[in-house]
This record gives structure tokens, C-alpha cells and sequence, in this order.
């Protein structure tokens, strides 16, 4: 039973990594209807940025995480402006090559400038185990579950309470109509890449904090697929929970049928389960009209 | 001079070249080809060799994606499990090693399957994750299944012979690559012009309006998935064939980027684009390294140390600049020439 509830535990733990990098997913995917594939690489990005703020003498947590938002926003609209605006009214196909191309860019640039060697990230909460009677977690580890349950509540907040969230769901369900209500869609757009880039940088973070810094980090964009598509990929909310379960299936699949299967049992879970719905579990059924 | 095409039958449409000047052209094409042994040496013919190999695989990525519309970020899959069942074919089972190419073929078109029923339900970004998955599940199972494949210490691979005439050394497999490839591409215009490629040609532009006029859509989608596939796994087995040994870490997604940026560099679903694309592609990283070379010590050990990101970066750019610059490819540039010279000085 022990065993099995360090594999549930630790499963939520990168599950809530997982289910962040689905969520920068999501979003962008319901403003502008395409899949970023360079979020991965966005997170790895922001991650080596962070280690470099995080390295000048004197930084504390709260003006680091000020220093990481900003920059991470500030690369989130710059992306938009300067690849992703140009190509609007293209095909998706060349959309959506575009964040390929621009994934495999940010990747090597990021090598070619930091290097390859696992750096140890500075904690800033420390590296002592902390308690909750069975369970054991470090720093880190409650660093990821606590974001990802803030994020999601926030994100659950703005796209029920605040005008710029709604008028996101107007323009993801129609763009035309959005644009004739006065909604300034290209306002949107931005502000998904950016709040994308914010999840990014969490998500990012929150993996040097439990690991160290190195180039893996921009897998977690590929390994956060199954994620985002079991939650359905225009569900935010429903990505920080499809996070989670994949998380812990995948810990399961490692600890009961052998060690091999944990890093494809959420890529099988997805082909299963999108062979039953193929929207995911949340996801809305386009529909199509001739 | 040649001008417009004018048809007046059916048969004039669908023939397989509207010009015989093409067939002389295609004719000189080939020849030069064949006398390429004699200009280089072996750098450069290995080269041409791995551009003729790569092409055969693009061709078929072209019918799935540029030509069926059926996005596939999973193609290193396909070149994998080609690669690895010509290996374990020739050296478990002893299957001559000609045969082996096709049935190489063939078991990747049947694992393609996998994908390919997926398909049916999915479209656009959801399809590209999942054969995106694919390649994740099929190297992850190359390097599990170590009692068949011999895991991640990989295997070497026993060179092709025909009826019992090696075709080892550079210049006879340079030779049997450039067979390959002419086969292949009259496949592909052969299969272009018949009721499957035009299928596909509707199923990629309305699915439903094509479904309207009769085509059966989970048929042409699975057939798009199984010959692309197939041409991809042969692609794999003449890559085994060259390199003469083989290993998961070759098929990274990296290779399925590249396979996507020769398509979109070439021109999406046209043929000679496809070629064209493979060969920019890979001349471009010698390119590069020349230039690099030239500017100095210092640039010269980078590319040597990072040579993998260098290319990524290279390949990332490339993508880009066409797609913002030439959405149609070099076979766009092809025809904006051909048209400039043919209607010279009428021409804008």
C-alpha cells in the first residue's frame, strides 16, 4: 500500500508539470485554433533565463519570480508578434511548421549559448524534506502542486469572471462573430502567447526545482502531449486535470509492469482514448458545417 | 518551344507525360545521373546516394501529407521499423537481401496501421500528436525488445546483393539507390494519376464534399497511411543498406523534422519538389560546414561540438524563411523560372 501511494504521490507531482505544460497548450490553442509546438522549448528558454537571473548575488524568491514573469511575457508577445501574427490566414499546416521551426531554433540556440551540462538550479526554499505524517515531499515538489492548483483555479477564475477571459471564449468558438462584436481578436492572440509564456515559466521553474537545469527540460513540451490531449486540447481547466492522470498512470505503469513502459504508457493511453473520443475527455466536438 | 497544354481527350489528361520533349529531357536527366560516378569521388556520390535514399522516403511523406493532406509528424517511426526489419531480416532470417527491401516496405505498411485507424477519427493537430506518439512507442519498443533487435547497442547490416551480385562499394550502390528512386517515382506518377491519387487529391481539399461524390474515405486514408509508409520503410532499408549498421538513437524526431522541412523546402505534394527539397536539405549542412570552415578555427570546433544543434537551428530557419518568403517550394521558384523563360520578354 506504501508503495503504492509513493507511486500515486510522485505521479501527481509530475503530473502537475505535465499538466501546466498542457495547459500553455490549451490556451493558446483556444485563442488561435493551433498547437504551439515550441512550448517545450519556450519552458527550456525561460528555465535558462531564470537560472541566470537566479545566479545574481542577493536574488530572493519574490523579486526572482518578478523577474521571471516579466521576461517570460515579454518573450511570449514577442513570439506572437514577430512568427505567429505574420503568418495569420496562412494554412494551419504552415502555422503550425512555423512553431516547429521555431522549436528546433530556440532548442539549438539555447545549447549553443548555455551549454549541454545539468546545472544545479539554486533553492531558494531550501532542500529539506518536509513531513505531512506518511507522506514525504520536497520543496519543489510543493512548489509544482501548489502552482498548478493556482493556475488552474486562476485560469478557471478568468475564463468565467473577467472580460478579456470571456471574450477569449467568444473568439475561440467564433472569430468572425468576436470580431463584429468589437472584440480585439489580435489583442487575444497576444494575450494567450503570454499567459502561455506565464505557464511556461512555472512549469519551467518548477522542474529545476525538482531536478537541475538541463536541455531535457524542453521534452516535457513532447511528454505534456498526452496531457493535452486526454484533457482535450481546448480545455484548459481540463489539462491540468488530464496532467495529473497521466502523471500518475504513467508512475503506475512504471512501479507494476516493468520500468520500460513509463515513458510510452501516456502516448498509449492517448491512442486508446482518443480511439473512444477522439476530443479527448473535455474537449468540445467540432462541428462541421458543408 | 513548348507553350500551354491543350487536351482535347481524357486519355491526353491522364497520360503520364503531355510532351514528348518531356520523356527526351527525363531521358538526358537520367544520363547524367548515371555518368556522376565518373565527376566524383566517394564524399560526393555517397552524398547524391543519401539525397536519392531520403527522396524516396519524402516522396512518400509528400503522398501522406502534401498530397492526402494528412499531417504526420511520425515518419521516423516508418524509417525506423524499415531499417530494423531489413537488418533482422537478412541477418535472423536470411531473406535475400533484395526481397528484404520490399517486405521492409511492407512491414512497416502494416505498422502503419497503428496510426492509420486513429486516422479515421482524427484530424489536422490531433493526428499529428498521435503519429507524433508513434515514434515515441515505436523506439521505445526497438529498445525494449533487446532479444529482437539487439536494444540500444543496434545492429550492422549485411550489404545488398541482387541474384547473387554484390552490390557493395560506392559506386554499385550509388547505382542501386538511383534504380530505386526512378522506380519509386514512377510509382508515384503513376499513382497520381489514377483514381487513388485523385481521391486523395479530394479527400486533402474537402473530405466531405469527397465523401459526397463517392469515395470512400476510411479506405483512401488507411491506403494514403500504408503506401506512405511503405515508401518510408524502403527508404529505411536502403538507409540500413548504406550505412551498413543501424541504431535507434539515427531515428530521433529530429529526422522526422528534417523529412518535413525537405517538403516544405521542395514544394508540398509535388515530386520533383520532393527531390529537390531532399537534396537542399542535405547539401545544406556541407554547405555550411564549408562556410564555417573558412571563417575559422573557432567556428570549426563549434560545428564539430554541436554539430546536432546547428543543424536543428539550420533546419528551424529554413523552415521559417520559406514558409514567410516561398510557400510554394523550390518547385515554385521551378515554375515561376520555367514560365519567366518561356514567355520571355512578355513575361513579368
Amino acid at each position: 500500500m506504501n508503495y503504492f501511494m509513493n507511486l500515486v504521490m510522485s505521479g501527481l507531482v509530475i503530473g502537475s508539470l505535465y499538466g501546466m505544460v498542457a495547459m500553455g497548450f490549451a490556451i493558446i490553442y483556444r485563442a488561435t485554433g493551433m498547437v504551439n509546438f515550441a512550448q517545450g522549448e519556450v519552458m527550456m528558454l525561460i528555465a535558462y533565463m531564470s537560472y541566470t537571473f537566479a545566479t545574481i548575488p542577493g536574488m530572493t524568491f519574490v523579486p526572482l519570480m518578478v523577474c521571471v514573469l516579466t521576461a517570460s511575457i515579454a518573450l511570449g508577445l514577442l513570439i506572437e508578434w514577430a512568427f505567429i501574427r505574420p503568418m495569420l490566414g496562412e494554412p494551419m499546416f504552415s502555422r503550425v511548421m512555423v512553431t516547429i521551426g521555431l522549436a528546433v531554433v530556440i532548442r539549438s540556440v539555447v545549447i549553443l549559448i548555455w551549454g549541454v551540462e545539468p546545472t544545479a538550479f539554486p533553492r531558494p526554499f531550501g532542500n529539506e524534506v518536509i513531513r505531512f505524517g506518511e507522506m514525504a515531499l520536497y520543496p519543489g515538489q510543493i512548489f509544482a502542486l501548489v502552482s498548478l492548483a493556482v493556475l488552474s483555479l486562476a485560469m478557471w477564475l478568468f475564463f468565467r469572471r473577467s472580460r478579456v477571459g470571456i471574450a477569449m471564449r467568444a473568439t475561440s468558438n467564433n472569430e468572425t462573430t468576436a470580431l463584429l462584436m468589437g472584440i480585439n481578436v489580435k489583442r487575444i492572440s497576444a494575450i494567450a502567447w503570454a499567459l502561455s509564456a506565464v505557464f511556461a515559466a512555472f512549469s519551467g521553474l518548477a522542474f529545476c526545482l525538482m531536478f537541475s537545469l538541463e536541455p531535457e527540460i524542453s521534452q516535457m513540451g513532447l511528454r505534456g502531449f498526452p496531457a493535452t490531449i486526454l484533457g482535450g486540447l481546448d480545455s484548459v481547466v481540463g489539462g491540468a486535470l488530464g496532467g495529473l492522470v497521466i502523471g500518475v498512470v504513467e508512475n503506475l505503469a512504471g512501479g507494476y509492469l516493468g520500468r520500460g513502459l513509463k515513458e510510452i504508457a501516456g502516448f498509449v493511453l492517448i491512442i486508446i482514448v482518443l480511439m473512444v473520443k477522439p476530443y479527448g475527455l473535455f474537449g468540445q466536438r467540432e462541428i462541421e458545417r458543408v | 518551344m513548348r507553350s500551354r497544354t491543350y487536351q482535347n481527350s481524357y486519355a491526353g489528361l491522364v497520360a503520364l507525360s503531355s510532351q514528348p520533349t518531356v520523356w527526351v529531357w527525363a531521358a538526358i536527366g537520367i544520363l547524367a545521373l548515371a555518368m556522376m560516378p565518373a565527376l566524383f569521388g566517394s564524399f560526393g556520390l555517397n552524398m547524391l546516394t543519401a539525397i536519392f535514399v531520403a527522396s524516396i522516403g519524402v516522396l512518400g511523406l509528400n503522398l501522406l501529407s502534401g498530397v492526402a493532406g494528412q499531417i504526420s509528424l511520425g515518419h521516423a517511426g516508418f524509417l525506423l521499423i524499415g531499417a530494423y526489419a531489413q537488418a533482422i531480416l537478412t541477418t535472423d532470417y536470411k531473406v535475400p537481401t533484395l526481397i528484404a527491401i520490399f517486405l521492409s516496405g511492407l512491414v512497416a505498411a502494416i505498422a502503419s496501421l497503428v496510426v492509420g485507424i486513429p486516422s479515421l477519427r482524427l484530424k489536422g493537430l490531433y493526428l499529428a500528436i498521435t503519429t507524433l506518439a508513434f515514434t515515441f512507442i515505436v523506439r521505445h519498443v526497438v529498445l525494449y525488445a533487446d532479444s529482437i533487435t539487439r536494444g540500444s547497442a543496434g545492429m550492422p547490416v549485411d550489404a545488398l546483393s541482387v541474384f547473387g551480385f554484390s552490390l557493395k562499394g560506392d559506386v554499385r550502390f550509388y547505382y542501386a539507390a538511383l534504380v530505386m528512386l526512378l522506380l519509386f517515382v514512377l510509382i508515384t506518377l503513376n499513382l497520381m494519376r489514377s483514381r487513388m491519387g485523385r481521391a486523395w487529391l479530394a479527400l486533402r481539399d474537402h473530405d466531405i464534399a469527397a465523401r459526397a461524390m463517392g469515395i470512400d474515405l476510411m479506405r483512401y486514408k488507411l491506403l494514403a497511411f500504408m503506401v506512405s509508409a511503405f515508401y518510408t520503410g524502403v527508404a529505411g532499408a536502403m538507409m540500413a543498406l548504406q550505412t551498413r549498421f543501424i541504431n535507434v538513437d539515427t531515428f530521433s524526431i529530429l529526422i522526422s523534422i528534417e523529412a518535413l522541412a525537405m517538403i516544405i523546402v521542395g514544394g508540398m505534394g509535388r515530386i520533383h519538389g520532393a527531390i529537390l527539397g531532399a537534396a537542399l536539405i542535405i547539401i545544406l549542412p556541407e554547405l555550411l560546414s564549408l562556410g564555417f570552415t573558412a571563417a575559422g578555427d573557432r567556428f570549426k570546433t563549434l560545428m564539430a561540438d554541436r554539430i546536432y544543434e546547428v543543424k536543428g537551428m539550420m533546419y528551424g530557419i529554413v523552415i521559417l524563411l520559406f514558409l514567410r518568403l516561398e510557400p510554394e517550394g523550390l518547385a515554385g521558384i521551378w515554375r515561376k523560372l520555367k514560365r519567366f523563360w518561356v514567355q520571355w520578354p512578355l513575361s513579368k
